[in-house]
């Protein structure tokens, strides 16, 4: 093989290398950056979103006509219990895995008296008396509720709902109760 | 010596470049397929784009990143259905300086809303409280203007400040089951006037 054909090929093993990598990585990407936008260091707490303006720039195409509360989530040191008060409209809790995928959909038909979830890492252990045990494929991720409020009043009220929401280390509430 | 170490010095670089050559020419492929190749992960529906695919743990690679990329958190398809409208009737991209009117009738789902994205798939810069119609407002036949201005219209997308190649998104959430998206049951886009010479 010439030398120039060897250089050749390296440039090609290289770019389909990166083609891959890129797409792999874009939603991974994607979600590491709205996961620390969310929680701003933090992990492991509801975060209830302002009223969605047109200065709203945290995650792309969000809807005007939904309150939405986000907890980004952290299994590193434990199940996550996450707990959704119930709402007069629709609802609904997703879960995200830190590859984008939601791998996970409760609303208000299914939970008329709101959602209790206890989230814990696939192939760990699930505790005792959680009623309700999802395995996230991931470590991190996102957990987001939305709840239709398309007017002003709709949405003042369902902040004061989201107040009842919990998400948060059983590890941590096990040592603060 | 110093000869030998320059030919080393010189091969070295020659492979540094070739790699450089290759990660960038890769990472610019991957970037124009999500950038230009969304049609081709998405289903074609009259006018709407669909991917049935947005959310779900069985998504292709590419199907993925373009989700995240343009509908990050995006629900998958058993709690809810994302239809994108981003060309007119004649296949050119939606601009502020035209007059656009949309066009449906009630869906077959508990709740469903017609949102405009400026082309950086935010909401427009505008403070005119008219980014979105929805089922709440809305019944029966309807019709929508999608403009920068009201007029006389009963229901209106403002499109000021939202510039060129913005996009319409259908949300249809809980839809009946069964309920299968046809060109017939979504809304319809038709050019009413542009103004200028930009089309």
């Amino acid at each position: 093989m010439s030398s120039i054909g060897r250089y050749v090929w390296a440039a090609l093993i290289a770019g389909v290398l990166a083609h891959f990598a890129f797409v792999h990585f874009t939603p991974r990407v994607m979600m590491g950056v709205a996961i620390d936008r969310l929680g701003e260091g933090r992990t492991n707490f509801w975060r209830f979103g302002e009223r969605v303006t047109p200065a709203s720039r945290a995650i792309v195409r969000p809807s005007p006509d939904f309150a939405y509360s986000a907890c980004p989530y952290d299994l590193s040191q434990g199940p996550v219990l996450i707990q959704v008060a119930p709402w007069d409209a629709y609802w609904s809790l997703s879960l995200y895995a830190d590859n984008s995928d939601n791998f996970f959909t409760l609303n208000d038909r299914e939970a008329r008296f709101g959602g209790d979830v206890t989230l814990v890492r696939a192939g760990h252990a699930h505790p005792e008396r959680a009623s309700m045990v999802v395995e996230s494929p991931s470590q991190r991720g996102i957990a987001l509720v939305r709840r239709l409020a398309p007017r002003a009043e709709d949405f003042a009220a369902a902040a004061q709902v989201a107040r009842e929401d919990v998400c948060a280390s059983i590890e941590g509430l096990t040592h603060t109760s | 010596m110093g000869a030998m170490r320059g030919v080393n010095i010189g091969g070295v670089a020659a492979w540094a470049a070739a790699i450089v050559v290759g990660l960038v020419l890769g990472a610019a492929s991957a970037w124009g397929a999500l950038e230009f190749g969304r049609a081709g992960f998405a289903d074609r529906i009259g006018q709407w784009s669909y991917s049935r695919a947005a959310g779900a743990r069985s998504a292709d690679p590419y199907t993925r990143a373009i989700i995240a990329r343009d509908g990050l958190l995006a629900l998958n398809a058993r709690e809810a259905r994302y239809f994108s409208l981003e060309r007119d009737e004649n296949g050119a991209p939606l601009r502020e300086s035209c007059i656009y009117e949309l066009m449906g009738a009630d869906l077959a789902a508990r709740w469903w809303s017609v949102t405009l994205y400026a082309s950086d798939n935010f909401l427009a810069q505008n403070q005119d409280h008219a980014e979105s119609v929805d089922s709440t407002r809305l019944r029966g036949a309807w019709r929508a203007r999608v403009a920068p201005v009201r007029g006389e219209a009963a229901n209106w997308l403002s499109s000021r400040s939202a510039g060129r190649g913005f996009v319409l998104m259908l949300r249809v959430y809980n839809a009946d089951d069964g309920w299968r998206p046809s060109e017939a049951a979504l809304p319809t886009l038709t050019t009413v006037s542009c103004a200028g010479d930009d089309s």
